[in-house]
């Protein structure tokens, strides 16, 4: 954690601790009293069609009742909610709440487009709820999905991090008494023992979309020491440990299924609960999916285990979205969304979030009783969120364009148009081409990501 | 004459709200996107926008990507379209001959099916229909003993996909037109013809051919842009993929100006496509209509 967030935490813990104001609501501060003055504010937000925000919306009635603020939501598919938003605040639009995947936080950071948790609380000390308690969050997830440059801006709220998850049933019948802890094994043990009879070992999604950036390219090049960039921000990706990476990807090719550059999560995750493969490394939040007998088909058989470690050691894949105030929002509205975005997040709200299918990033809830039995995945995912890489895609304006180039080369290279090393090479001269015009080279933006 | 002479209010009354509509629609973000082309303008990095000439079509012009995106959209439109034609052709001419009105009145409607089918959808529904493992397409080849193809992870096949798809939208539209265009022959030329030859060749070639070229015409000049433009059907089906196999000149606009934000040379690359379109057409009207009748 850097200067500038461990300052927004001290801030945070003054404010609840030191400041008379504060230390007075403390015995007395309620939600209902707090958002009377902007009851009737309407919130304008977007959601993704995913389990968290279907969670999120089960509870949101509770929220409108209390507050009598309204949330209004807009639902987006995943590949259209940075467009939308992007095109929402240059044109100075309705939303209110910015939704952040952690690689466009740069992005919304450097275009003044979110606002800094700080000045929501010096604008709106009444607000802000005694018990916000930002060390309750893991503090890598709040780093990674919340904070740029050291200030905080959004709280976490719907977090993933990669597992592994496996069909123990087809494991045990090939000889094996648990999941693979290292690639080298999925490659030399795992990889041969379970293709075979039209069935795979693995599947690793990859379809030229934030899917092969983030989930296939990045996934594999971490685990065996590589990056995107190096200290210099010149591209690392010619290295030896990122074309280890790579290489491995491309062997390990063998062992998934005819057509994977085709395969985003539905298909991964449909793999697996259908048994056609053995294991998937995917987001977390689809646990809810395959441990519903509705959409799976392999029940009791489904476990679930940290992705496997490389050279580097263990490097999963780490995403996952933060809720921020939108500056283009206008006082009343800034407040209200506030008051949302510290609700959904609470830490008196994560159970149930956690109950209706959502991932919260609070600690408190994972230390509970009985919480591992309930969520199988939670162990695996506490033990993700303690060594993950907040910069496992650069976090920076310019990761959405260099994702374009990651996933077209990235793509060529599985499909064996391009070798591996050919592809490498020019990811990383139009990457550095894309840095270059945004004035990382000439000193015109710090080198954060 | 002074009687039908209409007086210049009633006349703005009329053009005036479709001249304004044009120029809302149409016009206005045409200057716009020319505008935008002669700058830097990037959605994630408007503070440095800047007025930069001719680099952004400097860029484009001299851009492999751009180029190769343009070539695979040539591709499929020198593919498409005559299978198109042909298709439709044949069609056309079933149903111009006497008998059978109600069953060709049924296939008549059911030719405007897959046109009113929205893009997307034909996307959405190749997805389905051509997955590897659980598509019924591969299903059906599975009982005729052929083993599964890899329709969408496979460069090769995602392209013929793209034109499949593309036929089977776009060839009752020409099969219409040129079933519209065999309505004008004249009977009586026609029967004159079919005494003279029994080759239903010659026929075509010499009396019903001249008076199809005009919906010809139509179709390419119509096919063509839209070719130009196919953009919701692959973004569904192949979003541009495996690799860039799929990547026609609409999609990478769409991801220059909407993925990568840079509106500078995504405006540079329409702008560069509709000159590119204009001259296309030009080159049609100028060719065919000399062989009109």
């Amino acid at each position: 954690m850097n200067i500038r967030l461990k300052s927004a935490l001290a801030l945070t813990t003054a404010l609840t601790v030191v400041s008379p104001a504060v230390a007075q609501d403390q015995s007395g501060w309620s939600l209902a009293e707090a958002a009377e003055p902007y009851a009737g504010t309407t919130v304008d937000v977007v959601f993704l069609l995913r389990p968290g925000y279907e969670a999120a919306k089960e509870m949101i009635p509770a929220f409108e009742e209390e507050t009598g603020i309204e949330i209004n939501i807009t639902d987006l598919p995943y590949e259209n909610a940075l467009g939308e938003q992007v095109r929402d605040f240059v044109a100075q639009g309705d939303l209110d709440v910015a939704l952040i995947d952690l690689v466009w936080i740069g992005n919304f950071a450097q275009n003044d487009w979110i606002v800094p948790m700080a000045a929501i609380e010096e604008q709106f000390p009444d607000i802000i709820d005694p018990d916000l308690d930002l060390d309750d969050f893991f503090p890598l997830v709040l780093d990674a999905f919340g904070s740029w440059d050291g200030t905080v801006y959004g709280l976490p709220f719907d977090n993933y991090s990669g597992l592994l998850f496996y069909n123990s049933c087809m494991l045990e019948e090939a000889g094996f008494d648990g999941p693979p802890e290292t690639w080298e094994a999925v490659m030399d043990d795992y990889g041969p023992a379970l293709t075979k009879d039209g069935k795979y070992a693995y599947a690793l999604q990859s379809k030229r979309n934030e899917t092969q950036s983030a989930d296939s390219f990045a996934r594999m090049i971490w685990p065996f020491g590589g990056s995107f960039l190096d200290a210099e921000f010149r591209s690392n990706l010619s290295s030896e440990e990122s074309l280890a990476g790579l290489n491995f990807r491309q062997e390990l090719m063998q062992y998934m299924p005819e057509g994977i550059v085709a395969y985003d999560h539905a298909e991964a995750v449909n793999a697996l609960a259908q048994g056609d493969v053995a294991f998937i490394t995917e987001w977390s939040s689809f646990y809810s999916t395959l441990a519903d007998p509705d959409t799976s088909r392999i029940g009791e058989c489904l476990a679930i285990a940290p992705e496997p470690a490389g050279p580097a050691g263990r490097k999963p894949a780490l995403g996952g979205f933060s809720l921020a105030v939108a500056e283009q929002a206008d006082d009343d509205e800034k407040a209200a969304a506030w008051l949302f975005i510290q609700w959904i997040t609470s830490k008196e709200n994560a159970r149930q979030y956690l109950d209706l299918g959502g991932v919260p990033a609070r600690q408190s809830v994972y230390e509970e009783e009985g919480i591992a039995e309930s969520f199988p995945f939670v162990p695996a995912l506490v033990e993700s969120w303690q060594e993950g890489v907040p910069e496992f895609r650069p976090r920076f304006a310019e990761w959405p364009e260099i994702s374009e180039v990651v996933q077209q080369y990235g793509t060529q290279m599985m499909l064996g148009e391009i070798t591996v090393e050919e592809g490498a090479e020019r990811i990383g001269t139009e990457m550095e081409a894309i840095l270059d015009k945004a004035g990382y080279y000439d000193g015109d933006k710090p080198l954060i990501q | 004459m002074a009687g039908s002479a209409v007086s210049r209010r009633t006349l703005w009354g009329f053009i005036g709200p479709a001249i304004l509509v044009l120029a809302a629609v149409g016009i206005v973000p045409l200057v716009y996107a020319v505008y935008t082309s002669l700058h830097y303008f990037n959605l994630t990095n408007l503070k440095d926008q800047e007025f930069i000439w001719f680099a952004n079509y400097a860029h484009v012009l001299t851009d492999d990507t751009f180029w190769a995106a343009m070539g695979r959209t040539f591709i499929l439109l020198v593919t498409a379209l005559p299978i198109q034609i042909a298709l439709g052709l044949m069609i056309a001419l079933l149903l111009h001959r006497p008998g059978l009105t109600f069953l060709k009145t049924i296939t008549r409607l059911g030719l405007v099916l897959p046109m009113a089918t929205t893009y997307a959808v034909v996307g959405l529904l190749g997805q389905v229909m051509f997955n590897i493992k659980y598509g019924v397409v591969n299903q059906m080849l599975g009982w005729v003993g052929i083993a599964p193809i890899d329709w969408i992870g496979d460069p090769d096949n995602a392209f013929v996909l793209v034109i499949f798809w593309d036929v089977w939208q776009w060839t009752p539209f020409c099969a219409l037109i040129l079933l519209a265009g065999l309505t004008t022959v004249p009977d009586e030329i026609e029967e004159a013809a079919r005494l003279e030859t029994k080759s239903w060749w010659t026929v075509l070639r010499h009396i019903q051919l001249p008076y199809l070229v005009p919906g010809l015409v139509a179709i390419m000049i119509l096919r063509t842009a839209d070719t130009l433009k196919l953009f919701d059907m692959v973004f569904t089906l192949t979003r541009g993929g495996p690799g860039n196999a799929t990547e026609f000149i609409s999609l990478l606009i769409q991801r220059t100006g909407f993925r990568s934000f840079d509106q500078g040379v995504a405006s540079a690359q329409a702008v560069v496509l509709l000159a590119i379109t204009v001259v296309l057409s030009q080159i049609y009207i100028r060719i065919f209509y000399r062989e009109g009748p």
